[in-house]
């Protein structure tokens, strides 16, 4: 038992937590920008997709799903905070002059990218997932009786400071996730000299295609190409 | 008095006398061993394989080094390889090949069954390393690589890059760390020992001053060992590490310990030239690079066109005349003697006409940029990054420098010294090298004596002697040592004069390279013998180092080792001047065939001088004379 | 060339430290880093002023004990190249040379630039070696190992305890010197009867000293004057989470 409080206070396992539930989600990141995808599909799929979420082995399996998410969050954020208290006391106090070569300013400033993205998220599920704020748009009913996603997206989206900070929010994710993506392969193991610089461009890329999916929902609803 | 000093060999054919021996030596009984302790002063090679080994064994070990960690050691720097007698490569290699090659190397001036045993154990030492997870080159295979070394005709050296003295080192730095982890060993960091405890002829602790806080404090033990390396930096500009000095070994010659063969000091010819007064150290390249470079400089003296300048019929290959059989690939005592010869004939070539050319355009256009690259690279890379000058496309300087000392404290077959209980080992004792050493065999000497040797030896001493600090006498010896360093301190501190410790540093070695170098003769010599006085006078009446005793000074740290450098210099050259032959590493100008080479004198001079501290009178000399009963004394020729 | 320095200045452990600015006139390019601090050094003695302290030994880049951070890089702006090793002509006349220790809590300043890294030797000693006691070695031919095992030991190996890594580290975290350690004993066969147990002990003493986490910036690799893989660090990983939960 002893052993085991060891290895978890450990900063490997820590940060190895780190890694594994920002796999997880990420990964959920991926399917949530598949769902919003839907929108260039059609009202109906879209619609019918989220209802199939809620009602998926008789509504259990989103809360697994939640369950899953809100754990690795709890962990992600804990860890990060975790370490990043602890790196501070380590550092014992920075340089008059500081010059870096490899680290980025996106690994740099994970925990405050980290916060922004929790904060967001936080505004987010207020929103999209709770309808606690912007209520307006919230109660929206399709033809066929449904929770009317579509038709709740895009009006918000015609809200410029909803948009603005919806962009703004995934350009810091884009951000945090530049660093996370090959940091998650070292941190797992994952490397290999032949291997790391292509682990390193992917990370980037996947993190630049993110953003562009995520923001392409409300630029489309802005510029007329989603009514 | 002056005595016959013995050796204290054990009878017996020499292949047998070593394995004799270790069965003759007393044991300590293992619950016996934790009631002794042993201090080990130094972390080198010796020194960590040493005290790692005996706190193996179970004895109470104290380690002392001067560095923040063992793992600085200058043992680290060594780049070649390691030698051993494993014949791992089938080309007739054997102990005795070994054991020859090495007292040949030595010009016959090392004791055979010394020699004898290191071959001996030299393949143990390969295997202890190995399991100690030493990363040596191996081939496709799996097994282990071999490169071959000057002084020898066959391939044993044994290496891991360029950087086998770093390997070895870790390995015993981790054999150390393990017992210290363990509790075994108490390591002390950042002390500097400054004096040995002795009383009625036995050694019984070592003094030790904090470097950190400046704190002088005693330590006792039933067996000191000294493993401080040796003494190059008396001329202020050598390969050594900066902080190497001879204040253990001439504290404990200061205490009755002999000094034995103080002016064999070996000089390596390719090293980076001096560039300027500010020069700190010399960095070495390595000896295969005159493998493919051609040693040069102009005919004409004062001739400063560029060398791609200078035509070929201007040029003067000394050593390709000199020694046509040989050329540059002649052993390193004769080339550094050549290099010094056309420099002070005026014919050096860069800042200060103290340097030669090493040119590789010849190869390169043999071979191709290609080859030179893949067997040379890394050092090209090293000068160039020590000079700023490209070698591919200039030659390269080169001069010699001082890099290792054969001499040291006398010590017998068991490694001790003629003070019971201080032992000393590697580059700090005489015993094995001779008048000058073989490429690859320092790193197998320290590791032989501190892995092979001590533990045997050491415990034969203690069975046979028993505990024996916790005396009143030794008490009160202790106190009066520990007053007399905090006098050395405190009177360092008082002079308050206008010169730096470095100044006087700097001074003392120009006198000991210009008179006690490469080559010396009587009126050099005798001249020294009454500047290094008149220097030391100086630096007793003008040195200047600020701050306090307390607290981390390394003013204070280096004028106390210059302090013990002015005088141990004066023995340096005493020996010199009293060995009117030439040997090995020792040049004397007047002891020279017609054709400049060496001239050894075996008839007055096969023996060991070991010098007995004799107050402010001049030290008295004691001899050892060495009996080759299995090797013929002959002349080394490279025409 | 004329240079002005700004050295940190700090009497001892725990005291107030500062930059102190002093000029040095007529350096040579072809001094080393080291021999120009010399220069200056002779100088303040000369007015019966405290010298910098630094530590510094075999100045040919293997023995580690050097070390400061050269306008915020460690060793200074040259690649794979220690402070003892770093030549002037790195600079150029009137330059501003900014001089300050490692800055680690676990690595506390001891004078002016001299810091206090005996934790590295307390990591190592939780585990950094073989357990083989003198004498019990088999012939060393015995176990081939395979020459890419034996080139990646080497690889790791090289590894000169000075610092470097910990210095360029924003968390100050020492993975890079207890993953060269570990990756070099565990690249051998002789390595692998402790391997559980070494990692284990050798990453709990590593956090018991105060060292940051890795989140992998890399600074330690570029900062490195042997230039040691970060993929060590990425192999200590998974090693230490599968050994410590197995």
């Amino acid at each position: 038992m002893r052993r085991l409080i060891e290895v978890w206070r450990s900063t490997v396992f820590q940060k190895w937590v780190m890694a594994i539930t920002g796999v997880m989600l990420g990964g959920f990141l991926l399917a949530h920008l598949a769902g919003n995808l839907l929108i260039f599909v059609g009202a109906d799929d879209m619609n019918a997709y989220a209802v199939e979420l809620r009602e998926l082995l008789h509504g259990s399996a989103i809360w697994v799903m939640r369950a899953v998410l809100v754990i690795s969050l709890v962990l992600h954020v804990r860890a990060g905070i975790v370490l990043a208290q602890r790196n501070r006391t380590a550092s014992g106090g920075r340089y008059a002059v500081t010059s870096y070569q490899r680290s980025t300013l996106a690994s740099r400033s994970m925990l405050l990218t980290g916060l922004l993205i929790l904060s967001y998220v936080l505004y987010h599920l207020a929103h999209f997932t709770f309808g606690a704020i912007h209520t307006e748009y919230y109660h929206y009913i399709d033809s066929m009786g449904r929770h009317d996603v579509y038709r709740m997206v895009v009006e918000s989206f015609r809200q410029p400071v909803i948009t603005i900070l919806y962009v703004v929010a995934v350009i810091v994710t884009g951000f945090h996730l530049q660093h996370a993506i090959a940091s998650a392969f070292q941190t797992l193991g994952i490397n290999h000299p032949r291997y790391s610089p292509s682990i390193k461009m992917g990370g980037t890329l996947l993190s630049i295609l993110i953003v562009i999916g995520f923001i392409s929902v409300p630029m489309a609803i802005i510029f007329g190409l989603v009514q | 008095m002056i005595m016959e000093l013995s050796g204290r060999t054990p009878l017996g054919s020499l292949t047998d006398k070593w394995e004799k021996h270790k069965n003759e030596l007393k044991l300590v009984n293992p619950s016996n061993k934790r009631k002794f302790s042993v201090i080990v002063v130094g972390t080198g090679l010796a020194g960590s394989s040493a005290a790692a080994t005996l706190a193996e064994l179970g004895y109470n070990v104290t380690a002392i080094t001067y560095n923040d960690s063992p793992r600085r050691a200058h043992s680290i720097a060594a780049q070649g390889g390691i030698n051993a007698a494993k014949n791992y490569q089938n080309d007739g290699d054997s102990v005795w090949r070994l054991f020859y090659d090495t007292i040949k190397g030595g010009d016959f001036r090392a004791r055979e069954a010394n020699v004898y045993r290191l071959a001996q154990v030299s393949g143990n030492i390969i295997d202890q390393c190995v399991a100690q997870g030493v990363p040596f080159a191996r081939e496709y295979g799996g097994y282990l690589a071999n490169r071959s070394f000057g002084g020898a005709q066959v391939s044993r050296t044994f290496y891991a890059r360029g950087q086998t003295g770093q390997q070895l080192l870790l390995g015993a730095y981790q054999a150390l760390s393990r017992q210290v982890g363990l509790g075994k060993v108490n390591l002390l960091t950042k002390k500097e020992m400054m004096d040995v405890v002795v009383v009625d002829g036995r050694a019984h602790g070592v003094v030790i001053r904090d470097l950190v806080d400046g704190k002088i404090e005693s330590l006792t033990a039933d067996a000191v060992l000294l493993c401080t390396g040796g003494y190059s930096n008396v001329f202020y500009l050598s390969t050594n590490a900066k902080a190497c000095n001879v204040t253990a070994a001439y504290r404990a010659y200061k205490r009755g310990a002999l000094f034995a063969n103080p002016c064999f000091t070996q000089i390596h010819p390719t090293c980076i030239p001096v560039s300027g007064d500010y020069q700190s150290k010399l960095t070495l390249m390595s000896e295969s690079l005159r493998n493919d470079g051609r040693i040069w400089v102009p005919k004409e003296r004062g001739d400063t066109r560029l060398p791609n300048l200078i035509p070929e019929i201007e040029r003067d290959y000394y050593l390709e005349r000199k020694y046509p059989s040989f050329g540059n690939l002649s052993p390193r005592d004769i080339a550094s003697r050549a290099a010094k010869e056309v420099c002070d004939d005026g014919r050096g070539v860069g800042p200060g006409g103290k340097g030669v050319y090493l040119d590789f355009a010849d190869a390169i256009s043999r071979l191709g940029r290609k080859v030179i690259e893949d067997r040379y690279g890394n050092l090209f890379e090293m000068y160039q990054r020590i000079t700023g000058e490209d070698p591919y496309s200039v030659p390269m300087r080169i001069y010699p420098a001082v890099h290792y000392t054969m001499g040291g404290l006398w010590v017998d077959y068991n490694l001790m010294s003629n003070v019971n209980g201080l032992f000393v080992l590697g580059e700090a004792n005489f015993s094995d090298h001779g008048a000058n050493r073989l490429g690859a065999s320092a790193l197998m000497q320290g590791l032989a004596d501190g892995y092979f040797i001590i533990p045997y030896t050491v415990g034969g001493y203690l069975a046979s002697t028993g505990p024996g600090t916790h005396t009143e006498a030794v008490r009160n010896k202790a106190a009066e040592a520990v007053q007399h360093s905090e006098e050395k301190i405190t009177r360092l501190l008082a002079i308050n004069g206008k010169r730096t410790p470095t100044s006087f540093h700097r001074e003392l070695g120009k006198i000991m390279w210009d008179k006690c170098g490469m080559a010396r003769n009587e009126q050099g010599l005798q001249s020294a013998l009454v500047e290094i006085p008149q220097l030391r006078d100086e630096f007793w009446n003008n040195l200047r180092v600020p701050g306090t005793g307390e607290e981390l000074n390394q003013s204070l740290e280096h004028a106390s080792r210059v302090a013990d450098f002015l005088e141990f210099a004066e023995l340096m050259v005493r020996d010199a001047l009293h060995r009117k032959e030439s040997c090995g590493g020792h040049f004397r100008e007047e002891f020279q065939t017609e054709d400049g080479e060496a001239k050894r004198n075996d008839n007055d001079f096969t023996y060991v001088a070991a010098w007995e501290y004799n107050g402010n009178n001049a030290p008295l000399m004691h001899k050892e004379h060495l009996h080759f009963e299995n090797v013929e004394l002959a002349t080394r020729s490279y025409k | 060339m004329n240079l002005r320095l700004h050295i940190w200045r700090q009497k001892e452990p725990g005291a107030q430290g500062m930059l102190k600015a002093y000029d040095v006139a007529d350096v040579s390019e072809h001094m080393s880093f080291l021999e120009m601090l010399d220069v200056l050094n002779e100088r303040l003695l000369e007015n019966g002023e405290d010298p910098v302290a630094f530590e510094h030994d075999c100045r040919e880049g293997i023995c580690g004990t050097c070390g400061m951070v050269i306008n915020g890089r460690p060793h200074g702006p040259e690649p794979k190249t220690t402070v003892c090793q770093l030549h002037m002509r790195s600079f150029h006349d009137g330059d501003s040379i900014t001089i300050e220790p490692w800055r680690a809590s676990a690595f506390p300043v001891v004078k002016d630039l001299v810091v206090d890294r005996s934790a590295f030797d307390r990591i190592v000693q939780k585990g950094g070696y073989i357990s083989v006691n003198t004498g019990n070695a088999p012939d060393g031919n015995a176990i081939p190992v395979p020459k890419v095992n034996a080139d990646l030991a080497m690889d790791a190996a090289s590894c000169i305890g000075c610092g470097a890594c910990v210095a360029a580290c924003p968390n100050a975290s020492a993975m890079l010197f207890t993953a060269a350690k570990i990756g070099h004993l565990h690249a051998l066969p002789q390595g692998h009867a402790e391997k559980g147990a070494r990692v284990y002990n050798m990453v709990l003493a590593m956090d018991d000293e105060g060292f940051g986490a890795c989140t992998n910036h890399l600074e330690c690799e570029a900062a490195c004057p042997k230039g040691i893989s970060s993929l060590f660090i990425a192999k200590l990983n998974t090693e230490f989470v599968i050994t410590s939960l197995l």
